[in-house]
């Protein structure tokens, strides 16, 4: 099968079933997003999907077929990091980190939409990203940063 | 008489035609297929017949697995029912905005995919062959009496312009892609399901509609 992830189209040989986050991880070798619950139901495992933000441990390879996959390695570099990867640092928001990949994807793609975000619609857009450590504060603040920063301020 | 879907073309409804057909399809998954059979009744059906059968289409659309996802304005998923304890919004502060389908950068997809294959993990988000969302915002449901979900039901204003044959039809065509109310009998994961069973419920709506949708007596 071909998926395209970040930006490639690579051929994985797998079941139509695999999960996403197993392809992802164990046949891609795309270790950004992280196994959490295996249900949908912490978001450390977040993609993008066509720029919508999916949990990949409950999406199949099949279901993501043609459309673009893009992880938290295809978002930014290390020498050109996307304005929320850089607002995560300023900001040192991750404590442990593990929840931090799925947690900036799905800023990615509040931003996208939304520019300049409201508490309320970062409230609403992260607290399905569930961070045992307890930084979203941090979060908050480095959203508008990296909104600040998207919007040239 | 007792008839198979083919009925349902001659109810006017035109979308279903083959007799007996096995409904089976959906997103594209394969899993057992949802026999349905439209059981026409014999001759005129009477008031008392109808709110009967009204009685039971109530205890489905009141129930948790179908009411939680009728909530009103606010746009707020609930939460109730044996599987949940304390009934309560649905967690990790989820609103599904005015679009109904969630908010614009996070819809209702993020956790709840679409997909026909049986609901099997408990508590995980579960899925249907539509794609996830709230119902439409006329269709409030939660924490409604049966005199208002009725009169709610049987007006073609708020129940998506349908009639009685629409909403016998709705029905038919859930269970044809797998959507809400096939996934409400069936939900898996060790939710409670509605009472009854989805031919129950499409045997009660031929009936309640046939009768012509009598609503309860507010005075009880």
């Amino acid at each position: 099968m071909q998926l395209i992830v970040n930006g490639e189209t690579v051929d994985a040989d797998v079941e139509e079933d695999m999960p996403l986050l197993w392809v992802l991880r164990d046949e891609l070798n795309v270790k950004g997003p992280k196994y959490g619950c295996g249900i949908a139901q912490c978001g450390a495992c977040t993609v993008h999907v066509d720029g919508m933000p999916v949990r990949s441990c409950s999406i199949t390879a099949k279901q993501v077929e043609g459309a673009e996959v893009t992880t938290i390695e295809g978002l930014g570099t290390p020498d050109a990091l996307h304005a929320v990867q850089e607002a995560w640092i300023d900001h040192q928001v991750a404590q442990c980190g593990y929840c931090q990949s799925g947690q900036i994807m799905s800023a990615a793609a509040l931003l996208a939409i939304y520019p300049e975000p409201s508490d309320e619609q970062i409230d609403r857009a992260l607290s399905a990203n569930l961070c045992r450590c307890g930084t979203y504060p941090r979060i908050r603040e480095a959203v508008k940063s990296a909104a600040a920063k998207l919007q040239g301020a | 008489m007792k008839k198979t879907l083919g009925l349902a073309s001659a109810l006017g409804l035109g979308v279903i035609a083959a007799m007996g057909v096995a409904l089976s399809h959906g997103s594209g998954d394969d899993d057992a297929a949802i026999d349905l059979v439209v059981n026409q009744p014999e001759g005129d059906v009477s008031r008392e017949e109808g709110l009967a059968a009204w009685d039971r289409i109530f205890a489905v659309a009141s129930h948790p697995r179908c009411a939680n996802c009728h909530t009103d304005e606010n746009n707020v998923p609930m939460w109730s029912g044996p599987s949940y304890g304390k009934t309560r919004p649905h967690g990790m502060n989820i609103n599904a905005g005015m679009s109904r389908i969630g908010i614009e950068s996070m819809p209702c997809t993020t956790c709840h995919t679409q997909s026909t294959k049986p609901n099997t993990i408990p508590h995980a988000p579960p899925h249907t062959g539509h794609v996830w969302m709230l119902a439409p915002v006329e269709f409030v449901w939660f924490g409604k009496d049966t005199q208002t979900i009725c009169a709610q039901m049987r007006d073609p204003e708020r129940n998506g312009g349908r009639d009685g044959a629409g909403l016998v039809e709705h029905i038919l065509h859930d269970a044809e892609i797998k959507a809400f109310i096939t996934w409400g009998f069936n939900p898996g994961g060790g939710r409670e399901p509605a009472p009854g069973t989805m031919q129950d419920h499409l045997n009660d709506m031929v009936t309640w509609t046939a009768a012509g949708m009598p609503c309860p007596d507010p005075a009880g």
